[in-house]
């Protein structure tokens, strides 16, 4: 009868699979296993260098700035770093004042004083 | 916008706040008044209340004086240039006046002289030593003789 199983499949020792030899004769190709892991780091290290420099550094420091440890961290050292700007800032504009200080106490102690010398004075 | 350049942008008022804040609060000096620079000559020199107050005193008892002169130096100055400019026009000179003329300088000059040593040496005796070996470092340029005589 057409569309019945082929007895001879449905038995109970069957025929043996031409292709049973051949899958025992596979091995898995030696070096290739090792390799994976490092190319798929190398395939994941190219597609985020595709995304952007600039894009993953705002990434990585939102990342880091959302973190309140750091964030304190950071904004302490903003405050410290402000307060030794002004530090330069103040010792150069003090020595500026100091030496127009001193010029002007000169010229007024004494009334023969040139100008000259007095700007030459340290 | 997101946490993190909330953050950012917080790091930057604070850091700009206290620069301005830090910056602006400093003490100064104005160089064209005698207490602008008393108060300077105090905070150098770290000088004693008693010190500055005698220090002042001083100064303030010599500086209209010193001013006066300042203001015959300026004077004589200018009629030098008037002599100087009398003889490259008529190539004359008033041999008699001017012989006056250098008389009076010379006299004004010894009184100067003689008021700023007095000064001087009056205050760096208010002085520490080291107080006045760094006094008469800034006015050594004005009374070399009185730096000198102190040394």
């Amino acid at each position: 009868m057409p569309g019945a199983p082929n007895p001879d499949r449905t038995a109970m020792n069957p025929s043996p699979d031409p292709l049973d030899p051949l899958l025992d004769r596979w091995r898995p190709p030696e070096g290739e296993t090792p390799s994976m892991a490092p190319e798929v780091w190398r395939r994941i290290g190219a597609a985020e260098s595709r995304k952007g420099v600039l894009a993953s550094f705002w990434e990585d420091l939102d990342l880091w700035l959302s973190r309140p440890p750091f964030a304190a961290l950071f904004v302490a050292c903003c405050a410290l770093l402000g307060l030794f700007l002004a530090e330069v800032r103040v010792n150069r504009h003090e020595r500026e004042q100091s030496a127009l200080l001193a010029r002007s106490y000169l010229q007024l102690i004494d009334p023969l004083l040139k100008e000259d010398v007095v700007a030459k004075s340290p | 916008m997101n946490r993190g350049r909330k953050i950012l942008l917080l790091g930057l008022v604070v850091g700009l706040a206290t620069h301005f804040a830090s910056y602006t609060l400093r003490r100064t000096y104005d160089p064209s008044s005698l207490d602008g620079q008393l108060a300077w000559m105090k905070s150098e020199l770290q000088l004693t209340d008693a010190q500055f107050a005698r220090i002042r005193e001083l100064h303030e008892a010599s500086s209209p004086r010193l001013r006066a002169l300042a203001s015959r130096v300026a004077q004589m100055q200018a009629e030098f240039v008037a002599f100087e400019n009398t003889r490259r026009q008529s190539d004359r000179v008033d041999f008699i006046e001017f012989a006056h003329f250098v008389e009076t300088r010379r006299a004004i000059s010894r009184e100067c002289l003689d008021s700023t040593r007095r000064l001087v040496l009056e205050s760096a005796s208010q002085m520490t030593p080291a107080q006045r070996a760094l006094y008469l470092g800034i006015v050594a340029p004005a009374s070399p003789e009185a730096s000198s005589v102190v040394h």
